[in-house]
């Protein structure tokens, strides 16, 4: 049996532990992106603040609903509503509605997002692209929006 | 892989564009410093949410997708080599790659749409995995752990990771990138169990390379 590969085994247990967000706030994950909120509400479900919704998931609210590009999900009372005065958007009814799978651990108050399967339906029909916004090790921001009018090869890879 | 500087210097047109992402929880830490080594030109990405992985749903690295201008995918999900490499010499040795798939990417760059190595949105749709609603879940567990893995939580790191393996046990990328917790590391005797079980199961970790 050939010697394990261990790349940077320095790196294997880096655990240095670090508050994940300030008291009271939540961590939303979706897409890469981290988002700290400081207002929250809800017991079993995440309500958020209705202005949060567009740099937690890009949908925007409009008279017509929630809306992203050319999909728009009519609202209610259940995914907006109203508590003791202040307005909230029910972030977890939303996922339910659109069929997006989320984990959550309440002890730390993190709610992870996975992708939300109708922004992907038109690679499984007609093999177009799909959406991704990624970083480069520039800084800058790349989306497969900004790919096009070139070819483009993507390629993964790894360390491990 | 960092080695495709070569083939995208050979290439060399403008209105193509490499993009590279290593699938790292380890981070620019890790993955830097094997980027650097070929002084890129290309994107670069240091992907540790494995984004990229789960926009095309590929299950392992390296795989691909070509995009032509129109952000049509035409080739998709295959063990992507620039060419045939070997690990150790003589009877030891070990090849793995080929030496076929950078002739047809350059074929298609200058070809576009006329090149034979372009399939078809069936085939492409037919060589794209369908990901069901758990393994779709098993992405948010995965950068759950990531999160706690980043903050110093190793526990809860390591069930949220076990966590998207159940849920995902097609994803080479998990299987591997946890291990790289362990001192075994990613590919020692557990990996290559792991490995032994993904095949014996009827599993594949690439489409078929139809060139």
């Amino acid at each position: 049996m050939a010697e394990a590969f261990m790349a940077y085994p320095e790196l294997r247990h880096p655990f240095q532990e670090t508050p994940i967000h300030p008291n009271g706030s939540a961590t939303v994950l979706y897409q890469g992106r981290t988002i700290t909120l400081s207002e929250t509400g809800g017991d079993d479900n995440l309500l958020i603040k209705p202005e949060d919704l567009g740099r937690i998931n890009g949908f925007e609210l409009k008279p017509e609903g929630a809306c992203y590009a050319d999909m728009c999900i009519p609202l209610n009372d259940e995914l907006l509503l109203t508590r003791e005065g202040e307005q909230w958007f029910d972030l977890t009814a939303f996922a339910d509605l659109l069929e997006q799978p989320y984990v959550v651990d309440r002890e730390a108050g993190v709610w992870s997002f996975a992708e939300i399967p109708a922004k992907r339906r038109n690679m499984m029909v007609d093999a177009m692209a799909p959406e991704f916004e990624v970083t480069d090790r520039k800084g800058n921001v790349v989306r497969m929006a900004d790919l096009k009018g070139k070819k483009a090869l993507i390629v993964t890879w790894s360390s491990w | 892989m960092p080695v495709w500087q070569q083939v995208y210097e050979e290439i060399n047109d403008p209105n193509f564009v490499i993009i590279c992402a290593a699938e790292d929880v380890g981070g620019e830490a890790v993955a830097g410093p094997i980027f650097d080594a070929v002084n890129p030109t290309y994107i670069q990405v240091v992907d540790v949410d494995h984004i990229i992985s789960s926009a095309f749903n590929f299950v392992n690295v390296p795989s691909s997708a070509w995009i032509d201008e129109e952000g049509r995918v035409v080739r998709i999900d295959e063990g992507t080599y620039s060419k045939t490499h070997a690990i150790g010499e003589g009877e030891q040795a070990i090849t793995f790659g080929n030496d076929v798939y950078t002739p047809a990417l350059k074929d298609w760059v200058a070809k576009g749409a006329d090149s034979e190595f372009v399939q078809s949105a069936e085939a492409v749709t037919g060589n794209i995995r369908e990901h069901s609603f758990d393994q779709l879940k098993a992405d948010a567990a995965f950068r759950l752990g990531n999160l706690f893995r980043g903050h110093g939580q190793k526990e809860k790191a390591e069930s949220y990771w076990q966590m998207a393996r159940e849920l995902n046990p097609d994803s080479v990328n998990f299987i591997r990138q946890n291990l790289t917790l362990t001192e075994e590391g990613s590919a020692g005797e557990t990996f290559m169990q792991l490995m032994g079980d993904y095949v014996s199961e009827g599993r594949e970790y690439y489409r078929p390379l139809d060139l």
